[in-house]
């Protein structure tokens, strides 16, 4: 009963336009579903059910997320990010694998020591099975119908490398161990292979001079037990895993492939056999091979065909083999012919049909495995296709003709799907996992700013004179202007969109520095779509420490000490700073005048230069300690701050650059005023003990502790957040029951600053205008409110407006359930009363009853329905606009919206219908015409009559 | 032959060792409510989450996917040095669950599920939802069970409904009509147009008693000079009317008086 008064009293405090209008998703928002860079040998077409004939493309990406994707539109049908389940020991620098088995609507993957079954529709668990001690090397479906599987469901056999060698069948239906093979010998377990009779299992046994055997162990699909055994004499050209060219996984003769060293000739073996047929390579380029790649169809009953691609460093060719099953002799059947520039293969199949595909930068062919007659070629229209890595294609042949589309993973870090010549889709799957990112203002403003501040430092005459030559400027603009009226108004009353807000920074561009080096522009008034890519790393990969932009270009600081300035509308390189041996920790950025000014800090913790400016620093040390630094002099610290013996300092922030503060008081209901304490100088250091947290407010110009807060029963592992805005902050853990404290779950705790416990009273400061953090820093008052939260918050900002007077939101992740959300202020007030209704007066206040147990409403869900994974930082900005926040949110996935803390108060929302107004206002004429002449008469019989 | 040994052995020991390691599964189930009809229909990224502070060495927090089935499945629950209480949570982007206590014996056995409440002391536990047999736990003290313990399948309960929208009010001309100040105007519009039909449909003693009335009411005196425009307005005493004197000692009432006198013959002998 009084949970109900609670909530319904908030909801009476809370306006109800806090909330996302559904009109406006898609709008004031846009979201990249992310899933990473596909990997070569996890990703294909598949239908997923027998009865319909629709295909997704599927993948295991190389950030070892799982999904499917809409190949019409490219869009995310359903994704799993298989490191939340596997053991996290096994996931270092593993790949992942992806299989799948059509009309089956099951996927096998495997992680780590993870293997789990997921439907191939809706992305839910069928089963999932932890090895902990064992990595697995190789994983396959049996393709076999045996009486001991239904054939809904296709039996996993999966090999692991930990230790040893082990083979085991896992069920299609529950992923039990059916039976399982040790392979004690010591050799390398390479891969497994199967056949529709027989599973093989590939190992690498060590010769005694050098390089390695290949040996083959034959198992029993039934019982795992090895039936019989082959070792091919490989020593002399195999040195490691990695000689090894393909085995064969899956078809109806399945074929090792290695070559020696100098890629003069290609062994072939059909699995099974003993026989070892040598090919010469036909190498006439002059060039020396560098990588030989074999394409085979995935399915059983497909032809047995196979394609072997070779790349020089300037050109390409293939060559098609077919296997003789009755005769098992490989034969050469014909060659693709040898191109310049680079080409990607794939193999398709249509019933026992089997049909490669070549994209090169200019164009796609289709050829039949078993001529080399071209089936279909389709020029690809302009842009040059940038260089593809591996692609997958899906065929459909009807007679003679063929069609294809082709899934092209792009050395840019983009994933494409081609149809026809032309490109359907683009998914930016390198801006999973981004750097840094920053807003960026384009040239045109920059013009008006600058008079702006002549006009602020000439005299009043002069700035006078200089505006109204400015205004007479103006008006040569204004013929166009008027020409463009009408045009205006007819559009804004007829369309959706009530005004434009885009003059008022409501959709500046932002530019996104990826993992490979390369920089995205995504602009804002088209859903985020990329407005240009540049590869802005000399390198492959770079980790950028900071971002700064200025009017027209953006610099972004690599941690080596180099730096790459853009012009942010074309994303032009403008200039290029070299890097430094010295590693660069973090860049502090001085806003100081005209043009920002960074420093980079060292590893540990120093400045790399000292500036002859005002102001301090407050840097981390890899050490665990927090230092602060004088500008001036970089060589020693001004203080240093050690938490207490066995804590680590974990996290370290403080008041945003921009954080202006509207009222230096908080006006109480009986009209009397709490001061604010605020300190411009704050900052709130996490750190960790064994099982407990420790929040330190720092005055970080003396170094000198404000606040300390100890909360035990902390897991160290969960997620720990904190922010510190105005004067307040915030921070969130996950607690355990403890002798303090009885509640179990996460913990949300917001404390605000006050300079007196008294209202109207302002402590030691009393009617001081200015104080020194070194001779009197008075101490803050400190209210503190903590609530229980159903799910970790993995990072917190804090809204950012230009005022400062909109009520301020605290942004935060939720990892778990990927979204992010916007608790509104009012609600962490930590004066609310505890125990008791609130009095007239605080209601005026607008506090309401203290509730422990705080449950993220829908309605403060930034992302809304919309699943926002991985993200890592969240940042906020203002815009010319008090009322909206603009908000960018990327780490994993990439997701922009506006927030409007309190309302768009500002701003003709979509709810006020233009065409409405002019309807009332029309109607109103109608009646005051229709009436005018009405009351005219009877003012006048009125006057007549008197008189008579 | 050798191999088949081995396999044989390694058979034995699964079986020697299976009362050791006691896996007990928990289950989770979610039946199909009013708030939620179909849980098939639940988003992929649904989740259960066990949650507690790690004791080496399992780990701090377990996690289970939704299954095809609309289940949440821990299939092992890992042996550690101390009895473990877990917080379970279920998290779908839609919905909310009611969480749930899980307390786990060191060797990985279900104890009991109850209910919990959120931000009240852990001690605080809601209805009971499983608790193992007596019998069971007899015997497992003892140190030679046999069987092992029994898989736990326990139901979810779905709390709410997460809405993440704004209705945006849609233009209706019924809900202008509900407005009082449309109403008002509405009215004011119908005595104009209808007031004068209504006098000529009257019956002229009627009439003549109704205008006799309303002239001696002030209001509606006032009201008919204010009408009257500028003209008539100078004659009224406003403050005097405010003052609530009565209209007659004003030196202007009986030119009123006279004319709507007049304008009453006027009519009557038009009639």
């Amino acid at each position: 009963m009084r949970l109900q008064a609670t909530l319904f009293l908030l909801a009476s405090c809370v306006p109800s336009t806090w909330a996302i209008y559904t009109d406006e998703v898609d709008h004031i928002d846009y979201h990249h579903a992310l899933l990473g860079q596909p990997t070569s040998q996890s990703t294909f077409f598949l239908k997923p059910s027998a009865s319909s004939n629709a295909s997704l493309l599927y993948t295991l990406s190389e950030d070892s997320l799982l999904g499917a994707v809409n190949p019409k539109d490219g869009s995310l049908v359903w994704r799993q990010n298989l490191t939340r389940f596997a053991p996290p020991a096994a996931q270092d620098g593993v790949s992942g694998l992806l299989r799948a088995s059509e009309g089956t609507n099951a996927l096998v993957s495997a992680l780590g020591g993870y293997v789990s079954s997921w439907t191939a529709l809706d992305g839910k668990l069928i089963w999932e099975k932890r090895f902990a001690d064992d990595v697995i090397a190789d994983l396959e479906l049996l393709e076999l119908e045996d009486a001991s599987t239904a054939p809904s469901a296709k039996d996993t056999v999966a090999l692991f490398g930990g230790k040893a060698g082990v083979v085991r069948r896992l069920d299609g239906n529950s992923g039990h161990v059916k039976w399982e093979y040790k392979d004690e010998s010591g050799d390398v377990p390479l891969q497994l292979s199967s056949s529709s009779t027989e599973v093989f299992y590939i190992a690498l046994q060590a010769s005694a001079r050098k390089g390695y055997r290949i040996r083959v162990v034959s198992l029993d699909p039934l019982t795992g037990l090895p039936t019989q055994q082959q070792i091919l004499t490989s020593e002399s050209d195999v040195s490691g895993p990695g000689s090894v060219v393909f085995v064969g996984a899956n078809t109806a003769a399945p074929v090792i492939v290695w070559s020696d060293a100098a890629h003069k000739a290609l062994k072939v073996n059909i699995i099974g056999t003993k026989l070892v047929q040598s090919f010469d390579i036909e190498n006439t380029s002059g060039e020396s091979i560098r990588s030989i790649t074999v394409h085979t169809p995935k399915k059983l009953e497909s032809l047995p065909h196979y394609l072997v691609h070779y790349e020089t460093a300037s050109t390409t060719w293939a060559e098609v083999y077919h296997v003789d099953l009755r005769s098992s002799v490989v034969s050469k059947a014909y060659e693709l012919p040898r191109l310049q520039g680079w080409s990607v293969f794939s193999t398709s199949n249509k019933d026992a049909n089997v049909y490669f595909t070549r994209i090169t930068q200019s164009e796609t062919t289709v050829v039949s495995s078993v001529s080399h007659g071209i089936r279909g070629r389709w020029p690809h229209q302009s842009p040059p296709l940038e260089k593809a890595v591996h692609a997958v294609s899906e065929v459909v042949a009807k007679g003679e003709t063929v069609a294809v589309r082709s899934a092209a993973a792009l050395v840019t870090g983009d994933w494409q799907l081609i149809r026809g010549g032309q490109i359907e889709w683009t998914r930016y799957e390198a801006l999973t996992g981004a750097l840094a990112a920053s807003w960026v203002e384009t040239d045109g403003s920059e013009d008006l700013v600058h008079q702006l501040e002549v006009e602020g430092h000439e005299s009043v005459y002069k700035a006078y004179v200089h505006r109204v030559k400015r205004h007479v400027r103006d008006l040569q603009h204004l013929p166009e202007w008027l020409k463009g009226l009408p045009n205006r108004i007819l559009t804004s009353i007829l369309t959706d969109e009530v005004s434009n807000l885009d003059s008022f920074g409501i959709s500046k561009p932002v530019i996104v520095a990826a993992k490979n080096g390369r920089v995205y522009a995504l602009d804002a008034g088209n859903h985020g779509a990329v407005s240009w890519a540049v590869k802005a790393a000399e390198k492959d990969s770079w980790d950028v420490k900071a971002i700064v932009a200025q009017p027209g270009s953006a610099t972004i600081y690599a941690d080596d000490g180099s730096s790459v300035t853009l012009d942010v509308t074309s994303g032009k390189i403008l200039a290029r700073t070299p890097g430094t041996a010295i590693k660069i920790r973090s860049v502090a950025v001085v806003n100081d005048g005209a043009a920002p000014v960074t420093i980079g800090i060292k590893e540990d913790g120093t400045p790399l230069e000292s500036l002859d400016l005002p102001g301090f620093f407050v840097t981390l040390s890899d050490d665990g300690r927090v230092l602060g630094w004088a500008a001036k002099d970089n060589k020693t610290p001004v203080w240093q701050f050690l938490p207490a013996q066995g804590e680590k300092i974990v996290h370290a922030t403080a008041r945003p650059a921009h954080d202006p503060v509207a009222s230096i008081g908080k006006v109480l209901g009986n009209r009397s005023v709490l001061y604010k304490y605020l300190n411009p100088n704050l900052a709130l250091i996490t750190a960790v003990g064994k099982n407990t947290a420790t929040f330190y407010l720092l005055d970080a110009v003396s170094g000198r502790i404000l606040h300390t807060s100890v909360q035990e029963g902390v897991d160290p592992t969960q997620p720990i957040a904190s922010t510190i805005s105005e004067n307040w902050f915030a921070y969130s853990f996950y607690a355990d029951v403890t002798s303090s404290s009885s509640a179990k779950g996460y913990q949300l705790v917001i404390s605000e600053l006050y300079e007196s416990p008294s209202p109207n009273d302002r402590g030691p400061l009393d009617a001081a205008s200015n104080y020194s953090s070194f001779t009197s820093l008075p101490s803050p008052h400190i209210i503190s409110q903590a609530f229980v939260i159903p799910e970790p918050i993995s990072h917190m900002t804090v809204t950012q407006t230009r005022q400062g007077i909109t009520t301020r939101n605290l942004l935060c992740t939720l990892p778990l359930s990927n979204a992010i959300i916007g608790i509104p202020r009012p609600v962490l007030d930590p004066r609310r009363p505890v125990d008791r209704d609130p009095t007239s007066t605080e209601a005026e206040e607008g506090l309401f009853k203290y509730n422990p147990y705080l449950e993220f409403e829908g309605r403060w869900y930034l992302t809304h329905s919309r699943s926002v994974a991985g993200i890592k930082k969240v940042l906020s900005s203002p815009t010319l606009l008090e009322s909206t926040s603009l908000i960018f949110a990327f780490g994993g996935d990439v997701f922009a919206t506006r927030a409007t803390p309190s309302q768009a108060f500002d701003v003709l929302g979509k709810g006020f219908s233009k065409l409405q107004l002019v309807l009332t206002i029309l109607a109103l004429s109608a009646g005051v015409m229709v009436l005018a002449p009405m009351v005219r008469r009877k003012q006048n019989n009125m006057i007549w009559k008197t008189s008579l | 032959m050798r191999l088949v040994t081995s396999s044989t052995v390694r058979f034995f020991f699964i079986l020697l060792s299976a009362p050791v390691l006691v896996f007990s599964a928990l289950t989770i189930t979610i039946p199909s409510s009013n708030l939620l009809p179909n849980p098939h229909a639940l988003p992929a990224g649904s989740h259960a989450t066990l949650t507690t502070l790690p004791s080496s060495p399992s780990p701090s927090q377990l996690i289970a996917s939704l299954t095809r089935s609309a289940t949440f499945v821990f299939a092992e629950l890992p042996t550690q040095l101390k009895a473990q209480s877990y917080l379970l949570d279920i998290r779908s982007s839609d919905f909310i669950f009611a969480p749930y206590r899980v307390d786990v014996a060191t060797d990985g056995s279900i104890l009991g599920i109850w209910e919990t409440f959120r931000a009240n002391p852990w001690d605080n536990r809601g209805p009971e939802k499983y608790i193992l047999d007596a019998t069971i736990a007899a015997e497992q003290s003892g140190g030679h069970s046999i069987m092992a313990t029994p898989d736990v399948t326990i139901e979810a309960r779905v709390l709410a409904r997460r809405n993440f929208y704004e209705e945006r009010p849609r233009f209706s001309p019924l809900s202008l009509f509900k407005n009082p100040m449309i109403l008002l105007a509405l009215v004011a519009l119908g005595f104009t147009f209808g007031m004068p039909k209504l006098m000529e449909n009257m019956d002229p003693e009627m009439r003549a008693e109704f205008e006799k009335q309303s002239r001696s009411s002030p209001i509606t005196g006032a009201t008919r000079n204010a009408m009257t425009g500028g003209a008539a307005s100078g004659k009224f005493d406003l403050a005097g009317w405010m003052a609530g004197a009565t209209p007659r000692p004003a030196p202007g009432t009986e030119g009123v008086a006279a004319s709507g006198r007049d304008t009453g013959v006027a009519s009557r002998r038009r009639g």
